[in-house]
């Protein structure tokens, strides 16, 4: 532990400043030590939330397309096998997405297992959808951390609307959007 | 930490007084109230960003749980009262689980006859769990708990409902231990030959 920031040389003061000085040395060396202790139960890896450690989003691409993405955080991956569109209300239907090829594990229980890392954009095709009308994106994913815990399956949605045909792609919407600092 | 600043104000000066308002105490009185005053907060502020743990609490509501078994009889938890009782939240599709697992099956024969008991709850369906027991030769109960034995597992301290999540209650019904992730053997060994 550092000592007290005091400087020897310099001339000390009477009263007040020393006191307010060791006693700030002391709140800064007890406030350490508290941190430094709670530090040590957490022995555990600071862990994302599964909103935080997938984070999805989705934008229309045109009347017919909304293209869904994931923003896995490093450390974590995502299960190819688990991912699943679907729209709330059942309206507008969904075509069959073509989901993009994962990474290869071999899983002692489930087989060859595919796995996404990174960045995973999704073209989904919207059928028979009109103008205007909303489109509430629903994912269900599962995914893991390397450190060695599971998410259970999770559900995450964006509200978007159909565009008109001819109009450019949507804004990208985040299901959970960043909020301030402590949230 | 702050006792050498004290020390050293006392020394040298003559009247180490500090005067806060009018209020006038000894300078070592106001550095060692500050420190305690600092450290309260500290502990406070890092207990309410890290949500204490369950460890030393009361087991009651985790012997209250009654959930079915592999062949649908519900089983309470409290049956295993008085014994050493680790209970694994698990499921087949978190691979770090399934890893773990054999583990405490291997641990379970060990020390059973010393008053081991290990009850697995698992977040998951039957039949997946049924097909993994006897995979691996599960010799302990698993019951089947479903998303709301996230929740339960929430109660005891898996704020972030991961798995695995194991909680080690002792003979006397205090939780010794919770672990989210793996429980390794030499860890598991020091935890559980301290408390048969």
């Amino acid at each position: 532990m550092d000592r007290p920031p005091i400087s020897p040389g310099s001339p000390r003061k009477r009263g007040r400043p020393d006191a307010l000085r060791a006693a700030a040395a002391g709140l800064l060396c007890a406030v350490a030590l508290a941190a430094a202790a709670a530090g040590v139960p957490g022995l555990e890896p600071k862990l994302l939330p599964p909103e935080q450690a997938f984070r999805f989003s989705a934008r229309t691409l045109d009347p017919g397309t909304v293209e869904a993405r994931f923003d896995v955080a490093d450390g974590y991956y995502l299960y190819r096998d688990k991912l699943r569109f679907s729209v709330a209300g059942g309206a507008p239907a969904l075509g069959v997405a073509a989901l993009p090829a994962g990474k290869r594990k071999h899983d002692e229980f489930f087989g060859d297992v595919e796995t996404y890392r990174g960045v995973v954009v999704v073209r989904v095709p919207v059928v028979d959808a009109r103008a205007g009308q909303p489109l509430v994106l629903v994912a269900d994913s599962q995914g893991c951390a390397d450190a060695g815990v599971c998410y259970p399956p999770n559900q995450q949605q964006v509200r978007l609307a159909v565009p008109a045909a001819g109009a450019a792609a949507g804004p990208l919407v985040e299901a959970h959007p960043r909020k301030g600092l402590f949230n | 930490m702050s006792a050498p600043a004290s020390d050293r104000v006392g020394e040298r000066s003559l009247s180490p007084q500090a005067t806060w308002g009018g209020l006038s105490l000894p300078r070592w009185a106001a550095v060692a109230l500050a420190g305690v005053i600092a450290l309260a907060v500290g502990v406070w502020v890092a207990r309410g960003t890290l949500e204490p743990s369950r460890v030393g609490q009361d087991a009651t509501a985790l012997y209250g749980v009654a959930l079915p078994d592999l062949d649908g009889r519900e089983q309470r938890l409290d049956q295993w009262r008085g014994k050493v009782l680790v209970v694994n939240f698990w499921a087949t599709w978190c691979a770090p689980c399934r890893e773990e697992m054999p583990q405490f099956v291997k641990t379970q024969t060990a020390l059973g006859g010393k008053g081991l008991q290990f009850v697995g709850i698992a977040v998951d369906q039957g039949d997946k769990i049924k097909q993994f027991a006897s995979e691996i030769g599960l010799n302990y109960p698993s019951l089947v708990g479903g998303m709301g034995a996230m929740e339960l597992s929430k109660t005891l301290g898996n704020d972030l409902m991961a798995l695995p999540f194991t909680v080690i209650v002792g003979r006397d019904g205090r939780i010794v231990h919770t672990q989210l992730g793996q429980l390794k053997q030499a860890q598991l060994d020091s935890i559980v030959g301290k408390l048969l």
